[in-house]
């Protein structure tokens, strides 16, 4: 884990917690939705990024800004797991990639008749949770699963 | 600062016009729709309802005349969703019977576009037309035909950023007309090459379709702005709606104080941040905040933070308070204008249950990231929307004004 090693090498201490900074002006790559973030590599969204990580004491925080200006933050479970992500920018990021498995399973939720035909932005199905908003050029949304959130953490800190 | 002390003195005189006419008509000064028609060839008329499938939810469609560039060969298309969140024309080809021309790129295949809405993808083929609303006309236009049988392959890269909605079923519209802040649908970011364009336009041979860089000259834009006059904005006017109802019209008219029907008047100017966003406070807590009357409610908050009970499956992805809900939020332009927005939250569940009111005025959903000020926020308020790099009696675009 390239994070790791480098958060080890920079960490300086905080009033907040451990903060880390990682600069990456190679290709950077990031892990999916619910999948270890060991499995960075095998996953194959590749961005000219900028990666920032920030660790606290529940959880850590790997932010990507991708070329076309969407910054996509990614929540990891002190056992490696990505629980949460959120993103804003100009243009909604790479949602498969994100969601992985579970982006079918969005696309379904999103579409399920109601009666009346009215775009809702939060949209559940059973563990997954996807919200996405914004107008056109401009994207906002989070992701995450309820039953991978870490002790203590609520939804409200995905942001 | 010599720009500065012109928009002032454009501001003062505003005002005192603005005074005069207040006088003058015996108006009461607040920005809310006045109950006469307006009239004029800036005017098209709006209605709120059900749309074409009959079951859309707070919808505002309008018709919308196309033609062959230069000639007399025209349709109407009906039930088009009139969208301040979005810029552009976008027709289902199932519902357009009319042969327009293909724009090509250049090498000669045809441009196809991969439109991002927040929720969904759009593709078809970008076509040209003349685009008639009112007595206004925008010649020779790019406009996306979605759901094209010619182009019936949605490429992944396409999809991956949401599903393909392409019929009227999906969509309960017949197109959506995105007369937003901005002129071009994607703007400098789809004019370049590389890992940085975002994907919206691609050619298609052969062999399958690849994602070109796209001139904003070429971009599928907002129609509004390539009118010859009262081309620098709009004015949308909905009619204040007390109750969940059927169907309510109303005007939309074309320029910011180009005419008598489209004076500012009392309205306050907001001006946007480069995401064409105003900063939403509620409890201290800050958001992008946006006008958009293409979204069906009022998304705000998560249900923790408003303290308003989200609903079952029932109605999943709206609120369900056991009683009507009083809310108020404060929006703030870039320009420090402050203005408190208060709106009431009814049960979504209630609200749905008479299949014969689609106009329902009280309905929201949770939204942790953003104010997105739907189609509610627009019944009783007179909501004007300039577009970039336009002047205005009062300053350049891109601002809202309500």
């Amino acid at each position: 884990m390239p994070g790791l090693c480098v958060v080890t090498a920079m960490r300086t201490i905080s009033r907040a917690g451990v903060f880390c900074t990682l600069l990456l002006a190679a290709v950077a790559a990031f892990p999916t939705l619910g999948e270890d973030v060991a499995s960075v590599g095998a996953d194959g969204v590749r961005m000219n990024a900028q990666v920032r990580v920030v660790v606290d004491q529940a959880y850590s925080v790997h932010q990507l800004s991708s070329p076309s200006g969407t910054i996509v933050r990614e929540f990891v479970s002190p056992g490696g797991t990505v629980f949460g992500l959120s993103w804003q920018g100009p243009f909604t990021p790479d949602l498969r990639q994100l969601l992985g498995t579970h982006f079918d399973e969005y696309v379904q939720a999103s579409q399920s008749d109601q009666g009346h035909i009215a775009h809702m932005v939060h949209v559940e199905s059973g563990d997954l949770v996807v919200e996405s908003a914004g107008h056109m050029r401009f994207s906002v949304g989070r992701a995450y699963l309820r039953s991978k959130m870490p002790s203590g953490v609520t939804a409200d800190a995905l942001r | 600062m010599r720009s500065v002390s012109l928009r002032e003195v454009e501001v003062v005189a505003s005002l005192v016009l603005a005074a005069l006419l207040s006088t003058c008509g015996g108006s009461n000064g607040s920005s809310s729709p006045s109950s006469s028609s307006p009239s004029g060839n800036n005017v098209q008329t709006v209605v709120v309802n059900g749309g074409p499938t009959g079951n859309y939810t707070n919808g505002v469609f309008t018709n919308v005349t196309l033609c062959v560039p230069g000639s007399s060969s025209c349709q109407t298309v009906n039930n088009v969703l009139v969208d301040t969140g979005s810029f552009g024309l976008r027709i289902l080809a199932s519902a357009l019977t009319l042969s327009l021309p293909q724009q090509n790129d250049a090498s000669g295949n045809p441009v196809v576009e991969c439109a991002q809405f927040v929720l969904s993808t759009m593709w078809g083929p970008v076509r040209t037309a003349d685009v008639k609303l009112g007595g206004e006309v925008a010649g020779s236009i790019p406009i996306e035909i979605v759901g094209d049988p010619g182009f019936s392959t949605v490429p992944a890269g396409c999809s991956n950023h949401g599903p393909p909605q392409q019929t009227q079923a999906a969509l309960g519209t017949n197109g959506i007309l995105g007369i937003g802040l901005f002129i071009n649908d994607c703007g400098g970011a789809c004019s370049v090459a590389g890992a940085g364009n975002p994907g919206f336009y691609y050619a298609c041979a052969g062999s399958g379709c690849q994602i070109i860089a796209q001139p904003t000259s070429n971009q599928v834009k907002n129609p509004v702005a390539a009118f010859s006059g009262d081309n620098n904005g709009t004015l949308l006017q909905l009619p204040t709606v007390s109750a969940s109802t059927s169907s309510v019209s109303g005007s939309l008219i074309f320029g910011i104080g180009t005419q008598s029907n489209n004076t500012l008047g009392s309205a306050k100017v907001f001006t946007v941040n480069g995401a064409g966003n105003l900063t939403a406070t509620f409890h201290s807590n800050s958001y992008p905040s946006f006008l958009d009357s293409g979204s069906n409610a009022y998304f705000f908050l998560s249900s923790s933070a408003s303290g308003i009970p989200a609903c079952s499956t029932q109605a999943s992805g709206f609120y369900c308070p056991s009683s009507p809900v009083n809310v108020s939020a404060t929006n703030r332009g870039a320009n420090g204008t402050n203005n408190a927005v208060n709106f009431t939250i009814d049960n979504a569940a209630t609200l749905f249950a008479n299949s014969g009111e689609n106009v329902l005025p009280s309905l929201g959903g949770p939204n942790a990231g953003s104010f997105d000020w739907g189609l509610p926020f627009f019944f009783g308020r007179n909501v004007f929307t300039a577009i970039e790099t336009r002047n205005t009696p009062v300053g350049t675009g891109p601002y809202w004004a309500y």
